[in-house]
């Protein structure tokens, strides 16, 4: 049997791989750091890792993959569908470091299906399915997949002996191989009680930082959102905290108290930047995670998203390179919302625009020009009849309003429900790292 | 399928004579097959002759694997489910976090999830009593598309011989039985058996001349239980022994209640924090809630609409939530719902009316009902004849699963 490397071990090739890696940034802003090629300009597909629904189609969750180069006579079509075979409550993926592969996962059935994307982009291929996660981990509901050089980070949600919230993060090699885990954090930690739930990853490789958030486990995610409300001690189980990790050592360093379950975490892509944002679903709060002056990481929440005595729900943010703005959805209301982040102490909304009846998933190109949005929050969270739309929508952003694009009606098409997007381009239209500068300097 | 209860009330004393005793490697013979071998299973003070049917005696093989299949995510239709995880040991083998279970696929289940504490006494299974056998019912959960969702008894079948570490293991504890449906629900009732609590505060006072056992205040609350709180007249306590349940059907008003349409919520969105949500938004966002009319739907009789079996009360401070659907929250909600009269259905059972009980008898109701809490439940249960004790890792090892150990003899 192949031996494992220990966790101490694994935090020692991991600090040589990160200083061994030139650094580099992703396209859209919410990519792992240590993605290593970059897309130059317009990207080609946009594969949105979607879900099935019974009674439609196959029925089976799949990744479908979406001609988005207006210069492209297949503009705003679907291009390719590959169906992965059954239903797992597919929700989000990440591209390893080398950009070929696409790891996307299911928070039900904790499957990860790896799928070649470089090879041809139009044309994914699923090239081996992980069906470990849960029984080398004790995790439930793989989430976020981070790209470490050569590695993958996988934030579970949920865990194999309640279904509760209590988890962990996985570590497994780019094969596939699982190699180590690390439970959240649990119990009095400077006095704030760690409540051992995991959300999101967002590194920042400067700082040997690595921020985790908090949501919830199997038992409320699956469960029927109408049910879930009225049902009070389940809605007591939400994550309250974030976790700022050191990243070297993967060890816990500080939990911070983040009521109303944080979510997305977005660090600051400007170079010097000190401070990642995220939201909090349930509170509607956007809250800042920074250093001050004594070096000490604090969250604190610095604005309301909407009217939070609404329940607005904000779900996926994403942030401009220059971190100057972000856009925060909000499910209930379907609105895309617009915060002035020149001072992320004191973010400003000066948008906002109804997406659809509902409105989870946005990502933007690089230059801010192209926000695609999507409408799936989880299976059994999606709203009922006519309210439950399910799309893919491109929105041209001129920095004062969206302007739509186009729209591909993912019931109409048998597909499911619509939910994480990643991005790719041809080989020929992808930059190296030395073509952008640009994006290059911030990650010094 | 089986369904033999012809000697469903034997003791299981009797069955000492039939072999070796579970946890006793001195006293069991050295190459005594290991199907044959009996466990003894010791029932705890305050509970009855632990009743099981001829044709499946508990045999510490039979319990063992029924532990692993119970514990076993394999046996739901995607490799999510338990039985485990909607009866979680550390929650009092119910699920303290959720009113009702979530199924497959996030399935809605209508009914709370009963815990499984003493559950071998229950002569028939289920909020609304279908079963008659702890061997059939396991099936129920193990075929119902809302909880573990497998197509059919054969594909359980299929999946349990083509899995290695099951190899051998039903022949080993079945006298060379394969898997089966009878020998399947079998394992997992002879495990079911073991999950005894007793020996309470309550036991001790009542059963074993320990006047001392309760406070003043729990002795109060006895009084009520028994008197003015009329709560004995279906919780049953006998001379010897109590099960704090007359196993009949009645309707309290809950059901009713449930369908009644919803209204606004209050949302607790972090601590401290909530909101209202109205019911406008609710539809929107979830499927309408189902129907429930209790034990009629078995009966299909006018008079059984919205009654539900009488529960145990063993261990009721660990078993929230409450009610066959989950909806009180705490010991207190229950008694208040009781002292006012009910649900207030236009056909509730006349055994439930207002109570008039006076805020110190409520308290003290509740203060017995928490003196019910078992003393020697999940490992005490296992433990073995003589001086081999469980140790003291026995519980986390036994939900985790590595019973191997725990006591001498008792390797899987």
């Amino acid at each position: 049997m192949k031996k494992l490397p220990t966790p101490t071990a694994l935090a020692t090739s991991m600090l040589l791989a990160l200083f061994a890696t030139t650094p580099v940034a992703a396209d859209e802003t919410c990519n792992s750091p240590y993605l290593s090629t970059l897309i130059k300009g317009q990207e080609d597909f946009v594969h949105v890792w979607t879900l099935g629904v019974k009674g439609m189609g196959d029925e089976s969750d799949k990744l479908v993959t979406v001609d988005v180069n207006p210069k492209s006579k297949d503009y705003g079509k679907v291009v390719h569908t590959l169906s992965v075979g059954g239903r797992g409550e597919a929700h989000h993926g990440g591209f390893t470091d080398d950009r070929r592969y696409l790891w996307a996962g299911r928070l039900d059935d904790n499957k990860i299906f790896v799928f070649d994307i470089g090879s041809n982009p139009g044309k994914p291929r699923l090239v081996r399915t992980i069906v470990d996660f849960a029984d080398r981990t004790g995790f439930v509901g793989p989430h976020t997949f981070y790209a470490l050089p050569g590695r993958m980070l996988v934030q579970g949600l949920s865990n194999t002996q309640d279904h509760g919230g209590r988890t962990g993060m996985a570590v497994y090699n780019n094969k596939g191989e699982f190699v180590a885990k690390y439970d959240m954090p649990t119990g009095a930690h400077n006095g704030v009680a760690a409540d051992g739930y995991g959300y999101d990853i967002g590194i920042n490789p400067q700082k040997n930082a690595l921020l985790t958030s908090s949501f919830t486990g199997w038992n409320n995610y699956m469960m029927d959102f109408g049910k879930l409300v009225q049902d009070a001690e389940a809605m007591k189980r939400f994550g309250n905290t974030m976790v700022m990790w050191n990243l070297k050592a993967m060890k816990p360093e500080k939990v911070m108290s983040v009521p109303g379950s944080p979510l997305e975490i977005r660090w600051s892509l400007k170079a010097g930047d000190n401070w990642a944002i995220t939201a909090t679903a349930l509170t509607s709060k956007l809250v800042l995670v920074k250093q001050d002056a004594a070096g000490e990481w604090q969250a604190r929440a610095v604005a309301d998203v909407g009217d939070p005595s609404t329940i607005p729900l904000p779900v996926d943010i994403s942030i401009t390179a220059d971190a100057k703005g972000l856009w925060v959805n909000t499910f209930m209301d379907g609105k895309a919302r617009y915060f002035d982040l020149t001072n992320p102490e004191a973010p400003v909304q000066t948008y906002e625009k109804v997406i659809g009846r509902q409105v989870n998933m946005v990502s933007q190109s690089w230059d801010g020009k192209r926000v695609y949005f999507t409408s799936s929050l989880l299976g059994n969270w999606d709203k009922r009849g006519a309210d439950d739309e399910q799309f893919l929508k491109l929105y041209h952003w001129d920095g004062k309003a969206l302007t739509e694009q186009f729209a591909i009606d993912f019931y109409k098409l048998n597909l499911g429900r619509a939910h994480h997007m990643k991005f790719s381009a041809r080989t020929d239209t992808r930059a190296s790292v030395e073509d952008a500068p640009r994006v290059a300097s911030m990650r010094q | 399928m089986t369904s033999r209860r012809c000697c469903w009330r034997r003791p299981i004393a009797e069955l000492g004579l039939l072999g070796a005793l579970l946890c006793s490697s001195a006293a069991a013979p050295a190459q005594a097959p290991r199907a044959a071998q009996a466990a003894s299973i010791a029932v705890p003070l305050g509970l009855p002759p632990l009743p099981y049917p001829a044709h499946n005696p508990p045999t510490a093989a039979k319990i063992e694997l029924g532990r692993k299949l119970f514990f076993d995510r394999r046996l739901s239709f995607n490799g999510t489910m338990s039985c485990a995880m909607c009866h979680v040991p550390e929650q009092g083998f119910t699920s303290n976090e959720l009113r009702t279970p979530v199924g497959n696929e996030g399935a809605s289940v209508r009914r709370n999830a009963p815990t499984l504490l003493d559950v071998a006494y229950h002569p028939r299974l289920f909020h609304d009593g279908r079963d008659g056998a702890l061997e059939t019912q396991v099936w129920g959960p193990l075929l119902a598309p809302d909880e573990m969702a497998n197509p059919s008894i054969g594909h359980v079948l299929d999946h349990l011989r083509a899995l290695p570490d099951y190899a051998g293991r039903f022949e080993a504890a079945f006298a060379g039985r394969s898997a089966s449906a009878d020998t399947v629900g079998e394992a997992l009732a002879s495990f079911e058996r073991t999950l005894l609590s007793g020996d309470s505060r309550f036991d001790r006072y009542r059963y074993a001349g320990a006047p001392d056992a309760l406070s003043a205040e729990e002795k109060l609350g006895y009084a009520v239980f028994t008197g003015k709180g009329r709560c004995a007249t279906c919780h049953l306590i006998g001379e010897r022994s109590a099960l704090f349940s007359d196993f009949r059907y009645h309707n309290t008003g809950i059901g009713w209640l449930r369908d009644q349409p919803a209204r606004q919520v209050e949302i607790e969105l972090a601590p401290g924090v909530s909101a209202p949500m109205n019911a406008a938004t609710l539809r929107s966002i979830g499927a309408p809630p189902r129907s429930d009319l209790g034990r009629f739907e078995i009966t299909r009789d006018p008079a059984d609409r919205w009654a539900f079996k009488t529960p145990m009360l063993r261990d009721v401070a660990r078993t929230a939530p409450y009610m066959h659907d989950g909806s009180l929250p705490t010991l207190e909600a229950v008694v208040e719902f009781y002292d006012r009269g009910g649900g207030g259905a236009p056909e509730q059972s006349p055994l439930i009316a207002p109570l008039g009980l006076s805020a110190a008898e409520r308290a003290a109701l509740v203060a017995f009902l928490r003196a019910l809490d078992g003393r020697n439940r999940i490992d005490g249960n296992l433990q073995c004849e003589g001086n081999n004790r469980p140790s003291p890792d026995a519980h986390r090892n036994w939900v985790r699963g590595q019973t191997a150990g725990q006591c001498d003899g008792f390797e899987g």
